[in-house]
């Protein structure tokens, strides 16, 4: 009953993180594979594969009628229904994949279909990475999501979260050398245009075309979001690990993959809730405001009828 | 074929709510639904300068509706009189139409896990040759809903006989078919 | 086809009914089958609502049938407000009653039964009758802070009270102290049309309300200054020559009087006191006065401002006189009563309250305007002209505060039960603890109604009452027009529920009063009052099928064909020989506000801010739908009105909670910080109470929490001398925000 039922939550935060991550890490695992001919990581493919179902999952329970999930796949012009397809296709893709290392499977080895899985990666990967940036900044009246840059924001995050669970990965288990050598660098890269991006895109708005624009901006240079957007997601879950990324000793580095992991799943939380900054009509917030929570005792009285 | 659409004077409402009411009673909605709500803005100024508007809100039934675009299941659809409308069994409440609409005029059932949102009473009333149940109530008459297309209508005269007439977030390219007398 | 019910299904019938919720009685048509409700729309034909139906008119099914509603008799099993209830049936309810109605006019007269009604939604002249057979005076209901003592006023000044507006043709129209936009939705609908034609609007009111924001000219006039406003106008009118003379030296009495009596009243000495620039109110005259026709609309704030109320009402009523906006098109019509059917007041048998027991009446030894002093005369005044008297069940009542006051102290006798048809006094009278006070020291107390609100929780029984649909009416302004609007019921009244009419004529019969009543149903009553209108019907409900209004038709400028009009001189007395033969001034003295700074500088040093109460806010009425959910989902809390400016000197910030607190005690709402309203001036919503919360004493509903009659003013001196309104507006108070400690139940 409360306001807040009319928005996206938690849930979808976390699986835009998720599926973000995951889908960039079979992007990776896709890439070496074609490119290289290397695993980059099998416990880091399954992961994607895995993370994206997480994702999915959390994506399902977020709906209000959780058992009548497959109906997603039905409208082909949303955007929602052809993320649905992508993560579904990457999913299986991912699992494939990772599991043809794993000398169980009996798929192991075949290195045609390896490369048919990879080819499936890199273009779901590509798209599960990159479309809730697209759905977001399609909101026209959400003011904060709405243009581009949200797109480049996503994608940015999504390459950065899964750069560092491949280090991750490497930290608790083997990994190919690209992960140890490259991913951090790659990784500190990301972490400096992520920081340079989100400054640009905070000002643009800022300064932005709309008042409305402004408005939803306010909420993170000096509202609510202000602290956790700066000392979290930008210091701690940027910043920070751009530094520690930097040094080269394994402990450091696992922590700047695990903070800018954590960073990246600030930082959807942020952007999910921001979508509550409806671009108002005249009169609505305050109409809104009036209106009851849906705990109050009228709401929850039981007369007794005489009969 | 008709393009319904609705004209609300707003130098007419005076904000009583009626519509709210007559929608939530008549369409049985929960008690926490509101598909209708009017809002006030004001007043505005510095007394004893002061102006306010009543702004009764609704679907806009856009032309360009991104609700059914966004739909993943189809079951948010546009009957060729305009009529926006949410096939209740394939709504799986993912809420990506509360989301984009920029007018909140979707909300969620919490009881069915569904969204819902005005459909111009299409099968009670307007399917029946009768208005809205918010037109009907209006002692101000300041909602008048008709055929846009059909040029005798009140609402086609209206729409093109005021000189000062809006819609809402037009810049969104949505086409509203709710216009605004002011 | 409609998916929900089918109405062309065989049986269904379709009754002319009408919402019952506030007087406009909107039209309804109600389709039943089987003595059952299938479905009910505004009626499209109806003259007023044209199919409209305000907030409550659309929950008519929901309260109809409501879990809350009392169905059955319910006599009082345990201590008083304790909740414990026995059923009994309406034999042994009459019976009880009516034996202990008996002992106490043995004991100790029969003017120790009192009776109090509410909103005329109640068939009052039932009750009147009831109460001159029994031979109590002692009748009353709020009608002295809704529009009573107005009519009274005029009719002392014009000879009736021109309440029929004609909008049609009219230039201006002037809205004082009324808020169309949110009370009565019909009319307002009325008003912006013809706005759109060029009407002239001025609303006269201390808030921005919804009709303010449609209006020409706002003037914000400061609570309970009306009066300095009205003077104002007169002077402007007189001495920039704008007055009508042709039709003030032809009709008037008392011009030159007025003249010089308002010389000193001009727009600069009404500026500090009304707060409003000597600008606007010229501008505000001299509209009225130059767009003409022109129509000054009642409205119930200048009824409820306690001392200077009279005066204002008198005033006001010079200011049609002045401009000749009387009985012409346009203007404000005299229709008189109906000359055609059977009005309230010949249904009351007034003949039958002795003499004796009139001058027992309370109060009518101070307030003799709407007693039995000042309604005999105005009677025997315009029955001699009209043939027919103001209903009295309305323009000559005990005065409450007079009553509640003796069932308090016994003085001047003791006052032992009450009767309470319709009304909810904890939060509908003046000074609320007092009347809970009141209530409590009852012998007897009975109420009538649909809901067990905080006085039907304290009643020995409880009856349970018809409501919207479930009763014919007859709607004719209380009894006076010329016209009336008749609808029928839907169905039988649900469970056991019966109308007032059925609750007093049992009585009645129960003491005796057999003979006088003759009509075993309210439609035989009704049908015995509209026979002889020449529609040759032979029941009300083939009236109300086939004619259901009578609207004779519209007579301009009678007053030439009777020769003057309904005033001891035959003309519109300016100068009133009514008012000063009762003994008040004849032409309008000023009166300051009830409470103000200039008068009680301590009090304001103590409470500075001026406050008002009473208005109506949607979608409630007086004290109801608080327990209708989809109503109250609305505006679920109570809300103060005040300037960001003096919230700012408060520290109050919008949705805080606020206590507003008066000499009489304090109450809390929330804060709603709004341009709309005057800096310095409060403003609180009226009627609040929580039927979700404990009702039983000491809690009740918390119906002392939020309630703006804890903080009015019911005090003699503080009454107007003519009528003994109260004071609801232009008070004095405080306000300060409520502490966390004191929050419990700001749900």
């Amino acid at each position: 009953m409360s306001q807040k039922h009319e928005t996206w939550g938690w849930m979808l935060a976390f699986d835009f993180f998720f599926a973000g991550m995951g889908a960039a890490m079979l992007l990776f695992a896709g890439i070496a594979e074609l490119f290289v001919g290397s695993n980059l990581s099998t416990l880091g493919i399954l992961a994607g594969a895995v993370f994206i179902a997480c994702g999915a999952g959390l994506l399902v329970l977020e709906l209000g009628r959780p058992f009548q999930a497959l109906r997603v796949f039905m409208n082909p012009k949303a955007i929602l229904t052809f993320g649905a397809w992508n993560m579904s296709i990457a999913i299986v893709a991912g699992l494939l994949l990772g599991t043809s290392w794993i000398e169980l499977f009996p798929w192991f080895g075949i290195v045609g279909l390896r490369k048919i899985l990879a080819i499936l990666c890199v273009i779901t990967g590509f798209i599960v990475a990159t479309y809730p940036g697209v759905l977001l900044a399609r909101h026209k009246s959400r003011p904060f999501w709405n243009g581009p840059g949200m797109m480049v924001l996503f994608l940015t995050s999504s390459l950065l979260t899964g750069l560092a669970a491949y280090i991750v990965c490497g930290w608790v288990s083997v990994a190919a050398p690209a992960v140890y050598a490259l991913f951090p660098q790659l990784a500190a890269g990301l972490c400096a245009f992520q920081f340079v991006i989100w400054i640009g895109y905070l000002w643009i708005k800022s300064s932005g075309t709309t008042a409305r624009e402004v408005a939803a901006v306010r909420r993170w240079t000096t509202g609510n979001y202000a602290n956790p957007f700066r000392v979290g997601f930008m210091f701690l879950g940027t910043v920070v690990p751009l530094a520690l990324f930097l040094i080269p000793n394994g402990v450091s580095i696992g922590i700047a993959g695990i903070l800018a992991i954590l960073g990246g799943l600030l930082m959807r939380n942020l952007v999910v809730y921001s979508g509550q900054d409806r671009t108002w009509l005249p009169g609505e917030e305050k109409y809104r405001s009036r209106l009851p929570h849906g705990d109050e005792t009228f709401l929850q009285k039981v007369w007794t009828k005489q009969i | 074929m008709a393009r319904y659409a609705m004209v609300i004077d707003t130098r007419k409402c005076s904000g009583c709510q009626s519509c709210t009411v007559a929608c939530r009673v008549n369409n049985e909605l929960p008690i926490d639904m509101i598909y209708n709500p009017v809002t006030t803005h004001g007043p505005i100024g510095k007394f004893p300068h002061v102006r306010m508007v009543h702004l009764p809100l609704l679907c806009m039934h856009c032309g360009n509706s991104p609700c059914v675009d966004a739909c993943p299941t189809g079951a948010s659809q546009q009957r060729e009189d305009g009529i926006v409308w949410v096939e209740e069994s394939k709504c799986v409440g993912c809420k990506t139409c509360i989301m984009v609409c920029p007018y909140g005029a979707r909300v969620t059932n919490a009881k069915k896990g569904t969204v819902q949102k005005c459909n111009f009473c299409k099968d009670e009333r307007v399917d029946q040759g009768k208005v809205p149940w918010c037109v009907q109530t209006c002692h101000q008459k300041a909602r008048v809903f008709g055929d846009i297309e059909d040029k005798d209508s009140e609402v086609y005269r209206l729409v093109n006989t005021t000189k000062t007439t809006g819609r809402l977030l037009e810049e969104l390219d949505t086409e509203p078919f709710v216009y605004y007398l002011y | 086809m409609s998916t929900k019910f089918d109405l062309e299904q065989e049986g269904v019938e379709v009754k002319k009914a009408c919402c019952y919720f506030c007087h406009q009685n909107c039209g309804c048509l109600v389709y039943v089958k089987d003595g059952k409700i299938l479905h009910f729309e505004g009626d499209t034909d109806y003259p007023t609502n044209t199919g409209g139906l305000c907030c409550r008119g659309n929950v008519n099914l929901i309260h109809l049938d409501h879990e809350a509603r009392v169905n059955f008799p319910l006599k009082r099993k345990g201590e008083k407000g304790s909740g414990e209830w026995e059923r009994i049936t309406w034999e042994q309810a009459i019976d009880e009653i009516g034996t202990k109605l008996e002992e106490i006019r043995k004991q100790y007269g029969a003017e120790a039964v009192a009776t109090a009604g509410g909103t005329s939604r109640t068939d009052d002249w039932a009750r009147r009758r009831f109460m001159n057979l029994f031979g109590s005076p002692n009748g009353f209901h709020n009608s002295h802070l809704c529009w009573i003592p107005t009519f009274m006023i005029e009719t002392a000044v014009y000879g009736w009270s021109p309440f029929e507006i004609d909008l049609g043709t009219s230039r201006c129209l002037v809205l004082w102290g009324q808020n169309p936009g949110i009370s009565t939705l019909p009319e307002m609908s009325g008003v912006s049309a013809l706005k759109a034609k060029g009407l002239k609007v001025i609303v006269i009111d201390p808030r921005f309300t919804e009709t303010a924001a449609k209006a020409d000219l706002w003037i914000p006039v400061r609570p309970g200054s009306d009066l300095a406003l009205a003077l104002a106008w007169i002077n402007v009118i007189i001495y920039e020559g704008l007055a009508d003379y042709e039709f003030v030296y032809e009709h008037c009495v008392g011009f030159d009087e007025l003249t010089a009596h308002v010389e000193e009243f001009t727009p600069e000495w009404a500026e500090p006191l009304t707060g409003v620039s000597a600008d606007i109110i010229r501008e505000g005259a001299r509209m009225y006065a130059t767009n003409k026709p022109g129509n000054i609309q009642w409205g119930t704030a200048v009824d409820q401002i306690g001392k200077p109320a009279g005066a204002t009402q008198h005033a006001r009523a010079i200011l049609r006189a002045i401009t000749g906006n009387l009985d012409c098109p346009g203007a404000d019509l005299l229709t008189g009563p109906s000359k055609e059917f059977v009005t309230d007041e010949e249904m009351e048998l007034n003949e039958y309250l002795s003499e004796e027991q009139r001058a027992k009446q309370l109060g009518s030894d101070k307030f003799k305007l709407v007693t039995w002093p000042g309604y005999g005369r105005i009677a025997e005044i315009t029955k001699k002209y009209w043939g027919k008297a103001p209903t009295a069940e309305w323009m000559c009542e005990a005065h409450p505060p007079s009553v509640y006051n003796a069932i308090l102290t016994e003085d001047p006798y003791p006052v032992k039960a009450l009767l309470v048809s319709a009304t909810n006094p904890v939060n509908s009278y003046g000074e609320s603890k007092k009347v809970l006070a009141a209530l409590k020291a009852l012998d007897l107390l009975i109420t009538c109604d649909y809901w067990l609100t905080p006085t039907a929780m304290l009643s020995d029984y409880v009856l349970p009452m018809a409501g919207s649909f479930e009763r014919p009416t007859i709607t004719s302004t209380y009894g006076c027009s010329d016209f009336l609007m008749c609808s029928q019921r839907a169905i039988q009244p649900m469970y056991e529920r019966h109308t007032d009419f059925e609750f007093w004529r049992d009585l009645g019969i129960r003491l005796g009063q057999k003979e006088h009543w003759p009509w075993e149903t309210l439609e035989d009553a009704y049908f015995y009052r509209i026979k002889d209108l020449g529609y040759g019907v032979e029941s009300y409900d083939e009236f109300v099928e086939f004619y259901r209004f009578h609207f004779p038709e519209r007579e301009y400028f009678k007053y030439k064909e009777r020769g003057g009009f309904a005033t001891p001189s035959g003309k519109i007395e300016i100068y009133s020989s009514v008012l000063e033969e009762l003994g008040y001034p004849p032409l309008p003295q000023y009166i300051p506000p009830v409470e103000n700074e200039i008068d009680h500088p301590e009090l304001a040093k103590e409470y500075p801010l001026v406050l008002t109460t009473g208005a109506g806010v949607m979608p409630f009425h007086h004290s109801e739908h608080f327990n209708i959910q989809e109503l109250r989902f609305i505006r679920h809390e109570p809300h103060m009105e005040i300037n960001p400016d003096t919230a700012a000197e408060y520290g109050i910030q919008e949705g805080d909670w606020v206590w507003i607190e008066t000499r009489r005690g304090r109450i809390k709402q929330k804060a709603s910080l709004t341009e709309g309203i005057r800096p310095g001036t409060v403003f609180t919503e009226r009627g609040w109470w929580y039927p979700e919360r404990d009702m039983r004493d000491p809690e009740l509903g918390g119906c002392l929490e939020s309630n703006a009659n804890v903080l009015t003013s019911v005090a003699d001196e503080d009454c107007d001398p003519m009528s003994g309104s109260w004071a609801n507006r232009g008070l004095l108070c405080k306000i300060y925000k409520v502490q966390s400690s004191d929050r419990k139940e700001d749900k």
